[in-house]
């Protein structure tokens, strides 16, 4: 009975406007994506041609089809699901959502987190991108990381996290 | 309490701490060199008496060297109570000194493990808020001292009331061995039994690699390999090794339990509860009503029938970066109301009772079917590989059932229920499981949703607490989002510590 009441007033997390972020992280994810196939490459190049057995070597072409088609669907799966990653601040908590096949939604309130971190990875910062991660007490592979927010902006979210937490 | 002595010098140990700390050096150098001691064994016969005589005589230093080793640790450990401050001093070659400021500190438990008893002193630890290195633990004071101690420190401590008149009050709960025989036999044999075949699997790789190392493979594996092809070329015999698994799983639940629950006592102070158990460790344990993040109540058919239940409280430990950041503390044996008063001294649930039951959708059911025959699925795609033998599929005749008994039980049970403050989720498949989580002690929350789910809309809601996460499946999303909706504003507004 309590509950119709409260509802109607609370923040609903389904009116949220949530913001993509930044477009030249879909660069870095090629990027990282191609280094990551370039070595598996490299890798079944070396096996095929040291290791494997003369009946393996008829099917050489289809190893490198697999591997490739493999490449183009993750690529394709990455890029759909780019845009699917959004993230949200409010004035008491921080959400994040992503994915298509197995779509989440995570809201960490700010008087929960025990400290925020800024990291620069060496292809995010070719294109001056950074990610922010917020940890609290729970289990750490839990909490939240945007990825692909420009770094400016991080230090600013992190800025903004570190007053509410002191408030 | 008078005291008799004061805690603002420096002060030893009691010197029985010696041999504490000697038993405890030693056990750690056997468990490092066991297989060697192994070896000894094995060869004994053609080791000549001259080496022989060396062997001993470097066993004899050895034992000699650490009997030194722990004096000098007893010698340098020293502790004070100074300035608002403990202060401990430790080490022989590298001297650590540590201090912590008294009001930081939170708990002070005792412990006796099997030398402790024999000689009767305590072991004092201290937790500390904050910092994962401040966990002081002093191997051994005398009753009368460790009390002091405790009181010294909590007198000062604002955050502690005195508790000295704490023990002579009744118990909640005391558990007699005839109880605790009963907890044994209802137990979950088949868990018990998986702990000690892991254990003893744990122990044949050990042995299997020290005898690889020895270059004798070959022979190790034929003698199982041999054993094995015995067992199950007859049928006596697989009954026979059936019946023993059964014994081994039934005993293993009494010891489990004993180990860890002899001489359960329950006290319960303004607001906190002591508890103490344990057969070859005692463990006195005061778990603070703030520190504990969501409890857990379960019984299962056999149980229910004789009446009692147990309890797991998850409590948040303090230090960011442990590996293991809670611990969960079990006590087993509960009267209903007993139950009912823990449930009353931690939460209000008076209101959880009257709400609305509220089921998963029937989705959850699916899923599982769906993940259980991947299992099972995988289960005869090994056997098929491994043996060529097709009696062995005959199983699936038995599991199949089990399986959906257990689906069918597990979805019947699952349902949720929450007041204004408190969130109360059922599960279980055999065994039934209540945990209560109030709802401002969530870390962050979660809601999940597959594409089968997002058909169905429905949608699963992830309550992750600083002791692990909580999970209500499959449930309608505009429901879930009222429910996420609520957590947040609850967490946000409110001002109460979570720890």
């Amino acid at each position: 009975m309590f509950k119709n009441q409260q509802i109607e007033q609370l923040p609903a997390i389904e009116e949220l406007t949530f913001k993509g972020i930044q477009k030249a992280y879909l660069k870095v994810i090629f990027i990282h994506l191609l280094l990551f196939f370039l070595v598996a490459f490299a890798g079944l190049f070396l096996l095929i041609r040291y290791k494997l057995q003369e009946d393996v070597l008829a099917y050489e072409s289809y190893l490198y089809l697999g591997v490739l088609s493999v490449f183009f669907f993750v690529l394709l799966i990455l890029i759909v699901g780019f845009s699917k990653r959004k993230y949200a601040l409010r004035e008491k908590d921080i959400s994040y959502k992503s994915g298509i096949f197995l779509k989440k939604i995570t809201t960490v309130p700010f008087s929960r987190i025990q400290h925020v971190e800024v990291d620069e990875r060496p292809v995010s910062r070719i294109f001056k991108l950074a990610s922010i991660s917020v940890f609290t007490a729970g289990d750490s592979s839990d909490d939240l990381e945007i990825k692909g927010i420009k770094k400016t902006e991080a230090l600013q979210i992190k800025e903004f996290i570190s007053q509410q937490i002191n408030e | 309490m008078s005291s008799t002595h004061c805690f603002t010098e420096f002060s030893k140990q009691s010197p029985k701490g010696i041999l504490v700390i000697y038993g405890n050096l030693l056990y750690k150098l056997l468990k490092g060199t066991w297989f060697l001691l192994f070896l000894f064994i094995k060869d004994f016969s053609k080791i000549t008496e001259e080496t022989l005589g060396y062997i001993y005589l470097g066993i004899a230093v050895v034992l000699l060297l650490f009997l030194f080793r722990a004096f000098l640790l007893y010698k340098n450990f020293q502790f004070k109570i100074a300035e608002g401050h403990f202060v401990l001093k430790q080490g022989i070659f590298k001297k650590t000194d540590t201090s912590v400021s008294l009001d930081r500190i939170q708990n002070i438990n005792f412990k006796q493990n099997i030398i402790q008893q024999l000689i009767q002193v305590y072991e004092v630890s201290i937790e500390t808020a904050g910092s994962v290195k401040t966990e002081i633990a002093i191997k051994a004071l005398s009753y009368e001292r460790a009390q002091e101690l405790k009181s010294q420190i909590l007198l000062t401590s604002p955050s502690f009331e005195d508790d000295s008149e704490m023990l002579e009050e009744k118990p909640l709960l005391k558990i007699s061995v005839l109880e605790l025989l009963k907890v044994s036999l209802t137990e979950n044999h088949f868990k018990s039994l998986l702990l000690f075949l892991a254990i003893l699997i744990g122990l044949y790789q050990q042995v299997k690699d020290l005898i690889k190392s020895l270059g004798k493979t070959a022979d190790f594996d034929s003698y199982f390999g041999e054993g094995a092809a015995v067992i199950y070329g007859s049928l006596v015999l697989i009954t026979i090794f059936l019946l023993l698994l059964i014994v081994i799983g039934v005993l293993g639940s009494f010891v489990r339990v004993f180990l860890f629950h002899f001489n359960l006592t329950v006290f319960v102070k303004d607001q906190a509860f002591e508890i103490n158990q344990g057969l070859t460790t005692k463990k006195s344990i005061l778990l603070k009503k703030e520190k504990v993040q969501s409890i857990t109540i379960s019984t299962n058919p056999i149980k229910e029938k004789l009446g009692i239940s147990y309890v797991v409280f998850k409590q948040a430990i303090s230090g960011k970066v442990v590996k293991k950041k809670y611990k969960a503390i079990k006590i087993v044996g509960c009267k209903a109301a007993q139950v009912a008063k823990i449930k009353e001294l931690l939460f209000d649930t008076e209101k959880l009772e009257a709400a609305e039951k509220h089921h998963v959708d029937g989705y959850y059911k699916t899923r599982m079917y769906f993940r259980s025959s991947i299992v099972l699925f995988l289960f005869n795609l090994i056997l098929y590989i491994s043996f060529e033998e097709l009696t062995l599929f005959f199983w699936n005749i038995l599991l199949i059932p089990v399986f959906g008994l257990l689906i069918h039980l597990s979805f019947k049970k699952t349902f949720y229920k929450f007041s204004r403050d408190l969130l109360l989720l059922g599960s279980g498949s055999l065994g039934t499981h209540y945990s209560y989580l109030p709802f401002f002690k969530v870390q962050n929350i979660e809601m999940k949703q597959n594409i089968f789910q997002e058909k169905r809309n429905i949608v699963d809601l992830v309550f992750q607490t600083a002791a692990g996460k909580i999970k209500i499946p499959c449930i309608n999303k505009d429901k879930a989002v009222e429910i996420y909706n609520y957590t947040l504003y609850k967490v946000e507004n409110s001002t109460a510590p979570w720890m």
